[in-house]
């Protein structure tokens, strides 16, 4: 082990060598935004090798407004924190919400939305009634890691939880008739159920948020040292909800308010 | 039809492009990988027949670890892991730099120490196929031990280890799809993020199996070609033609 040790050494400080050290600087200049690209309308990559969505836009718009240079990073779902607290970037700009498990890791900044969390199933299905008791037995799907695999996992005990890489996945076995139901975001599946889930599923209703579990809504999340970084985002954040320029992003993507 | 190949067509709004870039990173990691996991494994294969009890010991250690370990959780200690330590590390000497570790570096690392686990099993059995009466004879022809290796054994042992090797090479290959966990464009990365935009998942991964299997078949040609080259001027059994 000692051998590999040893070349882990040289070879990291040869990277370290290369890339050469950036200091860390006190005052933010510019910031690296770590996002999925796969999670539209919020943020997905298109085509052209693209950011686009609701996120990319109005994290683009907070960056002008704070006169810092923002990049991005594309980085899957699985290791999205991983990432940011091993520096590969600032910030997570993904459509992720502040729950309590994720603040044991990470900081967040205040919340710019608060996303209604709906239950979808194939369109034979009748009855409204989505309590756990009329749920046992059957099969849910949703992404893993999130907030609704936590949700599901604590309330539908007798059910049998499926989770996913992605929330596409998630639809697509609903298609499929493998899941009975899916449990996500109410924008996430609007978004498969006017394209793709258009002659499959329909909408059941929709959850009301635990705050123990769903957390006060979505957030950026920063490493716990850069106070400052999650200070300076928070206060253009408060600042683009008075001043309208948050709902001037909002209106392109979503017909409806999302916060 | 049109829809379909209009979405991975060349065009501005088809996959084609990604696709394209991703099956580079794809095989560009893959063959970055090769030579580093190769050299390693043979250099395990020859602790794993030394006379070191310590050599030895680590050449067990080390393949036992490799193979068990998923690829994945490599891939998350080498990526993540390492720029933590290191960073924690240049912290507690009282460096204020910022470490990041290249993905490219990260994934060419984990990727080859898993293939070095997994050559050195096809090296120690080519190894072991060379009589022990060659060396001796080499040894007595006043070769010395590095000579007698490159010279002798090393050429016989290449032509053994070869179908092993093109296993290896093709498992490789199919490892690399992993790497999008850390942040490389590969096909996978692409595939799935097409998937989500035209939500065409059938279209997209079945697009990105045929790169792959592209790539599986011009490699089970290539290794064709090596495998008869090097069996030049052996006989074949069975092969009475």
């Amino acid at each position: 082990m000692r051998t590999f040790f040893r070349l882990a050494v040289i070879a990291t400080g040869v990277a370290v060598g290369a890339i050469g050290a950036h200091a860390q600087q006190k005052e933010w200049k510019e910031i690296r935004i770590g996002t999925e690209g796969a999670y539209p309308p919020f943020n997905n990559l298109n085509a052209r090798k693209e950011l686009e969505g609701f996120e990319i836009d109005y994290m683009n718009a907070l960056c002008d407004k704070m006169k810092v240079k923002c990049t991005w990073v594309v980085q899957d779902w699985d290791g999205i924190i991983p990432a940011l607290l091993a520096g590969k970037y600032d910030v997570i700009v993904a459509g992720m919400n502040a729950t309590d498990e994720r603040k044991k890791r990470v900081d967040f900044t205040t919340v710019y939305t608060r996303t209604p969390i709906a239950v979808i199933a194939a369109k034979s299905v009748a009855s409204a009634d989505f309590s756990p008791a009329a749920l046992k037995g059957k099969a849910i799907g949703t992404q893993g890691s999130t907030i609704h695999a936590n949700y599901l996992e604590k309330y539908y005990k007798d059910s049998t939880i499926r989770l996913y890489p992605t929330q596409e996945e998630a639809n697509l076995d609903l298609e499929n008739g493998r899941l009975d139901y899916v449990v996500a975001d109410k924008m996430s599946l609007d978004d498969f159920l006017n394209n793709k889930g258009k002659d499959c599923c329909k909408e059941v209703g929709l959850i009301e948020r635990d705050p123990a579990i769903h957390g006060p809504g979505t957030a950026m999340a920063v490493r716990k040292e850069d106070t400052a970084l999650r200070d300076m985002i928070s206060k253009a954040i408060e600042e683009s909800l008075k001043d309208g320029s948050f709902e001037k992003v909002r209106v392109k993507w979503f017909k409806f308010a999302i916060m | 039809m049109d829809y379909y190949l209009s979405l991975i067509s060349f065009g501005p709004h088809g996959w084609g492009r990604p696709f394209l870039e991703g099956a580079f990173v794809t095989l560009s990691l893959a063959v970055a990988t090769l030579p580093f996991g190769l050299t390693l494994g043979l250099a395990i294969a020859l602790m794993q027949r030394s006379h070191r009890r310590f050599a030895r010991g680590f050449a067990t250690v080390y393949t036992t670890v490799f193979r068990g370990a998923p690829e994945l959780l490599t891939l998350y200690i080498i990526y993540f892991g390492l720029s933590l330590g290191v960073q924690s590390a240049l912290k507690s000497l009282g460096f204020s730099t910022q470490f990041d570790m290249p993905p490219f570096l990260a994934g060419m690392i984990a990727l080859g120490l898993v293939l070095a686990a997994f050559s050195s099993e096809v090296w120690v059995g080519a190894l072991n196929a060379i009589p022990r009466g060659q060396r001796e004879a080499a040894a007595a022809l006043g070769l010395h031990r590095a000579q007698a290796f490159r010279l002798i054994v090393f050429p016989q042992i290449m032509r053994i280890a070869l179908p092993g090797l093109g296993n290896n090479w093709m498992v490789l290959l199919k490892e690399t799809s992993l790497v999008s966990v850390i942040t490389l464009p590969d096909i996978m990365f692409y595939a799935m993020r097409a998937n989500v935009v035209t939500k065409e998942p059938f279209l997209m991964f079945g697009v990105a199996s045929l790169i792959y299997l592209a790539f599986s078949i011009i490699s089970a040609v290539g290794f064709g070609v090596l495998e008869a080259r090097s069996n030049r001027g052996h006989a074949m059994h069975g092969a009475a033609r």
